[in-house]
């Protein structure tokens, strides 16, 4: 087992967390616990569950229950006359904790929570019943067995009820600068909007110059403009804002803390930089894949990769007459399933500059499905093929060949559309390739705690509905960091990152629900078995007066409770559902 | 000129959505307009998302809960933008409130009143496969959860005689109808405007080749996606329309009116990825049912998307054939279409002429463009937009500001600025809260 | 082990996590799919928060079943829970012979948001399951 790293910023970061902020208007401190005066409201929800239920007699039965104080039942609980009734009776008969049973709680608990702490009791000492969906609706014909299962099921509510504790949602406040890992178009992209927006921005690039992979761009795909003259004013702007300050040359040494609170150390070589951010942005990009091997790279002069042809184009150097470029080389085989998504853009952008240059040169794509996705590359597509250039489908089962000794003279491939092999003259060969994960980015994915997918690009929280965001709370990810992405794709998930990240800086604090784990080190045993649990990285292993115990970091707590079924000692509970609480509620079920 | 911090955002699928929270997170007051009585968009019609086929409204669910519950987010559902004057910083919105018949602050959503409505009319959710009432609630998990009567199908309303039905509202226990609701307009100040209002399904009936509307057994991919979903109109059971019976072979017809010269000439995008999904969800129901995608190229360009392919080929025996149908006939005794294509792909060839051939299928699945919201161009010309040749919004600085209209301050996400997925699309719209965050900070 | 008797009203105790088998659940209920009413859901925010312990003291506290429902693999909403989840259950159905008390009247399954009818299916199913395991006095030797 992993000793548990313990930095000395975290634990002033954890100390310095807990700025609570009491969820409750009136007097919040309604919550005597010692003696549970229990409010029971039961809804008939008009006939949906009232035409089923016998809801005056679940009342008179909440009324027998040890601990309550008062019953009564609604038409519509959630209705302006319901939440009153309810408020009333807190008030009058000084109910510390209320149960609604009537409908789910995924959609109306916020609402009674409200009322509960508009009465000025701690929207905590809540408990929902289900008694509509989970009863009522699904025993349609069977009043009796459901009258008797939503006794049951109030009986239940009312033992944890028991047990409920006040909680204050814990306010952690959130420094509002930002730290951006990569200075390529998608890093300036996102450092300057959160600039813009107020916030301090601190740009860390490993190379010399800002740009990343567009440096070596010759023309960028749609617009054709020159690449270097594309990123000057983004450049420039970066490099005058005055909330921007950027570390050429540099790279990030550590990052620790969490959301809110991180700290940074920067190293150029020679000098360190420290500083504190609330929220960071990788956008580290992704490098070219030399296809080392490949049909006679880097052997023969002539085979060159799509970077060395930009390289070339950018040179301006004479255009040969004959190019084939190849299309898949080192993407969607075994060994690097994925599709490298930009790279028949890049191939075709190429291809028409060449032809539209020289429309006598010949440019054959050889390809296995070409990625022209979407309105404008499937347009480019369209005028490659006007302006000549020949499209060749090839099978990987039966890949080309590049014939000659010490340079590429011609390009053999069996075209599969016509069934025929053919012979290419070939004066220049490009291999496309796709991107691949920065070398150091296991040491990033290592240093942040955030994962890496199997193809080693990083992993982002869902891949459908949280594309920008690792589970990690505070980090974010865009460009090709996060997957091969053309420019207006990096643009775009640059911008999302900085809402993102801008979101708790605007803030000011992440305020966390209260259903977080905590631990009692008295029966903590620091095993840490908590620590490998957490899918949030969430848990650490602090060294105290009694030993190594096991802390929560609930910012960073999600609520799962994972941690609290694994550990030994019942030394972890989750609020608001403690063993002792779900455990009343099973004994509740089998008494009757 | 002071700028207003307030946001509105035209169209409620996932982009809409998405674009509400990230704002209404960031502090400003989002208005959400939608056209339907419920939020979710076409995200609630999938059954699965691919790669990850994830169920649907699973994930979409907490997002729509979330966004309407929000404290910032004004929900204005049933709801269609009238006029828009003024400029960035402050935007004069008028919004027509149509009337539900129904007091959302009494309605509970119980649907007593839709048991007893004896209309039905087709239903849009699920592409008009099945029926719903005209009273009626759009899907079991719609946000708000509140009954609204289509006034063009409404007994009572389209007659307003004295007498006639009103069967709803003798069932509404809480006294939720209200036949004198009237529309309201409500004007709204707002510094941005956010467009988010997606895309239609190209209707494939022009392409007579296909039959689609004359033979029975020939959907479109929207459809299918419907029959299979668990919450659709046959309850997840491939039943196809001739018969009724579940079909032993399956037929999905790629770029169906996409990247085609007569129809439209872009690639929609999501397609390939669709159909493999929905192969795959076929052979997920019916292990024994054989599976054809009839492709031009197997676009599979996002994160995980070659390795579904793959997977769709390998473990699901998911056969991809490479070509466009020329056309689809029937066999008249079976009700089996039979597709005609041309075996483009050749392994050895004596005979350079290709291969000419026919495959009876069971049931054929049309994968249909998409298309630009057919609300589109109404609300582009209200908010003086400019579109572009294939009807998506234009955007003049696309690699820039790639979600900047030609109008500062109006701001575009998701499908309805070009063909895209569901997470391409949330991330614009995430985009365009930093934008818009920008823009009403004060420096741009 | 008794017979099912005429009349026997098994205890069914069912542990759903907030995001996937309660919303199941819940939709079970919204589109009114009837179902046998020996049940009482628990609500937990993820299945891995169902101790072990719980199972065991109720079984052994006189519920005669069972049953842990989360996301489906790969849809939990904590990302790793129902992982866990699996694992430990599998052992402790595993225990639960060694315990003396029939595996049989534990159910552990995966419902998500969307599937209704599925729930309605599995309990029906685990009802009548534990209606012919009988009545669980305790260990049964």
């Amino acid at each position: 087992m992993e000793k548990a790293h313990i930095s000395r910023s975290q634990k002033l970061a954890g100390d310095r967390q807990i700025r609570r902020q009491t969820a409750g208007f009136g007097n919040p401190a309604r919550a005597n616990c010692d003696l549970p005066r229990i409010g029971v409201f039961v809804c008939h929800c008009g006939n949906n569950i009232g035409g089923v239920v016998r809801v005056p007699e679940v009342v008179e039965y909440a009324r027998t229950l040890p601990d309550v104080a008062y019953a009564e039942d609604n038409m519509y609980s959630c209705s302006e006359e319901g939440l009153s009734s309810i408020k009333e009776s807190i008030v009058r008969h000084k109910l510390n904790r209320v149960i609604v049973a009537s409908c789910t709680p995924r959609t109306h608990e916020p609402l009674f929570k409200r009322a509960c702490e508009e009465a000025g009791l701690n929207k905590y000492l809540f408990e929902f019943v289900n008694i509509r969906e989970h009863c009522s609706w699904i025993h349609m014909h069977a009043p009796d067995e459901a009258t008797e299962k939503a006794k049951a099921l109030v009986r239940m509510g009312v033992a944890k009820a028991r047990y409920l504790e006040p909680q204050e949602e814990f306010q952690s406040d959130v420094y509002p600068a930002a730290l951006v890992i990569g200075g390529g178009v998608a890093g300036m992209t996102a450092a300057l909007n959160l600039a813009n927006q107020g916030f301090v921005v601190h740009l860390v690039e490993r190379e010399a110059e800002l740009g990343g992979l567009l440096r070596g761009v010759n023309k960028v795909f749609p617009t054709y403009e020159d690449a270097g003259e594309f990123l000057a004013p983004l450049i420039q702007q970066v490099e005058n804002h005055p909330r921007i300050t950027t570390y050429l040359r540099s790279e990030v040494e550590s990052v620790e803390g969490f959301i809110g609170h991180f700290q940074v150390r920067v190293t150029n070589g020679h000098r360190e930089a420290e500083f504190e951010v609330g929220t960071v942005i990788v956008a580290t990009g992704a490098q070219e894949f030399k296809p080392y091997g490949y049909y006679g790279y880097p052997m023969l002069p002539n085979v060159v990769t799509p970077l060395e042809l930009e390289e070339m184009l950018k040179k301006g150097f004479e255009f040969p007459r004959n190019v084939v470029m190849i299309n898949c080389v080192g993407a969607r085989i075994a060994e690097r399933p994925y599709c490298g998504r930009f790279c028949c853009t890049a191939a075709l952008k190429n291809a028409v500059l060449i032809k539209e240059r020289d429309p006598r040169a010949k440019v054959y794509i050889l390809q296995r499905d070409v990625m022209a996705y979407g309105e404008h590359i499937e347009r480019h597509y369209r005028r490659a093929m006007e302006l000549g250039v020949r499209f060749i489908r090839y099978s990987l089962d039966r890949p080309p060949e590049v014939v000659g000794v010490r340079q590429a003279r011609e390009v053999k491939v069996f075209h599969q559309l016509i069934g025929k092999e053919l012979t290419l003259p070939a004066d220049l060969v490009v291999l496309v390739t796709p991107l691949v994960p920065q070398p150091d980015s296991e040491k990033l994915s290592r240093m942040l705690k955030v994962p890496r997918g199997s193809e080693g690009f990083f992993l982002e929280a869902h891949l459908k509905l949280r594309p920008i965001e690792f589970a990690t709370d505070g980090i974010y990810l865009c460009g090709s960091a996060r997957y091969p992405s053309n420019i207006i794709e990096s643009v775009s998930q640059a911008y999302a990152a900085s809402a993102k990240a801008a979101t708790p800086m605007r803030q000011g604090f992440v305020q966390v629900e209260a259903i977080t784990a905590f631990s009692d080190e008295h029966l903590c045993t620091g095993c840490g078995t908590c620590v490998l649990v957490c899918p949030f990285s969430a848990i650490e292993l602090r060294v105290g007066e009694n030993g190594q115990k096991s802390w929560v970091n609930a910012t960073q707590c999600k609520g799962c409770g994972s941690c609290v079924a694994a550990c030994p000692n019942g030394a972890m509970q989750q609020r608001g559902f403690t063993d002792r609480q779900v455990l009343s509620m099973v004994e509740a079920l089998v008494s009757s | 000129m002071k700028r207003k911090k307030a946001v509105l955002v035209i169209g409620a699928g996932i982009a809409g959505i998405q674009a509400s929270i990230d704002l209404a997170n960031m502090g400003f007051r989002v208005h959400l307009v939608e056209r339907t009585p419920s939020i979710g968009g076409r995200m609630a019609q999938l059954d699965k998302t691919f790669p990850t086929n994830d169920c649907s409204i699973c994930i979409l669910a907490p997002k729509m809960i979330e966004c309407a519950g929000h404290e910032n987010v004004n929900l204005l559902t049933y709801s269609e933008v009238l006029e828009v004057k003024g400029q960035a910083g402050d935007f004069r919105v008028k919004v027509l409130k149509k009337p539900r018949y129904v007091d959302v602050d009494k309605c509970t959503g119980c649907g007593e009143c839709v048991e007893k409505c004896p209309r039905r009319v087709p239903n849009e959710f699920n592409v008009g496969l099945d029926k719903r009432k005209a009273i009626y609630l759009p899907f079991p998990q719609a946000v708000p959860r509140k009954m609204t009567i289509d006034e063009e199908n409404c007994l009572y309303l389209t007659a307003r005689e004295k007498g006639r039905c009103r069967l709803c509202e003798q069932a509404c226990q809480a006294g939720a109808i209200d036949f004198e609701q009237k529309e309201e307009t409500v004007t709204l100040r707002v510094g941005a405007i956010v467009l988010a209002t997606g895309f239609d399904p190209y209707d494939p009936t022009p392409l007579k080749e296909y039959g689609y509307g004359q033979l029975a057994n020939v959907i479109t991919g929207l459809e299918y996606e419907r029959l299979i979903s668990a919450s659709g109109p046959t309850g997840g059971e491939l039943r196809r329309p001739s018969d009724g019976k579940v079909p032993d072979t399956l037929a999905f017809i790629q770029c169906v009116g996409s990247r085609d010269v007569h129809h439209n000439l872009y690639c929609s995008s999501v397609c390939c990825m669709h159909a493999t999904k929905e192969a795959i969800l076929a052979n997920e129901h019916y292990p024994n049912l054989k599976t054809f995608i009839f492709y031009t190229d197997v676009r599979a360009v996002g994160k995980r998307f070659q390795e579904y392919i793959t997977r769709a080929r390998q473990e699901y025996g998911v056969a991809y054939v490479r070509g466009r149908p020329g056309k689809i006939t029937e066999n008249p005794e079976t009700g089996n279409p039979i597709v005609w294509y041309d075996e483009t792909v050749l392994t050895e060839a004596e005979d350079p002429v290709r291969r000419a051939t026919s495959m009876e299928v069971g049931l054929v699945v049309l994968c249909q463009a998409l298309i630009p919201h057919s609300s589109h161009r109404e609300i582009a010309e209200k908010l003086g937009l400019k579109l572009d040749e294939a009807g998506f919004v234009d955007i003049p600085d696309r690699l820039s500001h790639p979600v900047d209209t030609n109008v500062p301050g109006v701001f575009a996400c998701g499908f309805c600025q070009t063909p895209q997925d569901i997470p391409d699309s949330v991330i614009q719209a995430s985009g365009v809260a930093a934008r818009v965050a920008e823009l009403l900070s004060g420096s741009l | 082990m008794e017979k099912s008797a005429d009349g026997f009203k098994p205890k069914i105790l069912a542990f759903c996590c907030n995001w996937c088998s309660y919303a199941g659940a819940d939709l079970a209920g919204v589109s009114r799919l009837q179902m046998p009413s020996d049940f009482r859901v628990i609500r937990v925010m993820c299945s891995a928060r169902v101790s072990p312990e719980w199972v065991i003291k109720a079984l052994a506290g006189g519920v005669d079943g069972v049953m842990v429902l989360g996301c489906h693999i790969g849809d939990c909403h904590y990302i790793s829970g129902n992982h866990r989840a699996k694992k430990r259950f599998a052992l402790l159905k595993e225990m639960l012979g060694y315990l003396g008390i029939n595996p049989a009247r534990l159910y552990v399954d995966w419902v998500s948001a969307s599937e209704g009818a599925r729930f309605q299916q599995i309990v029906t199913e685990f009802v009548e399951t534990v209606k012919e395991l009988g009545p669980h006095h305790g260990p049964e030797g």
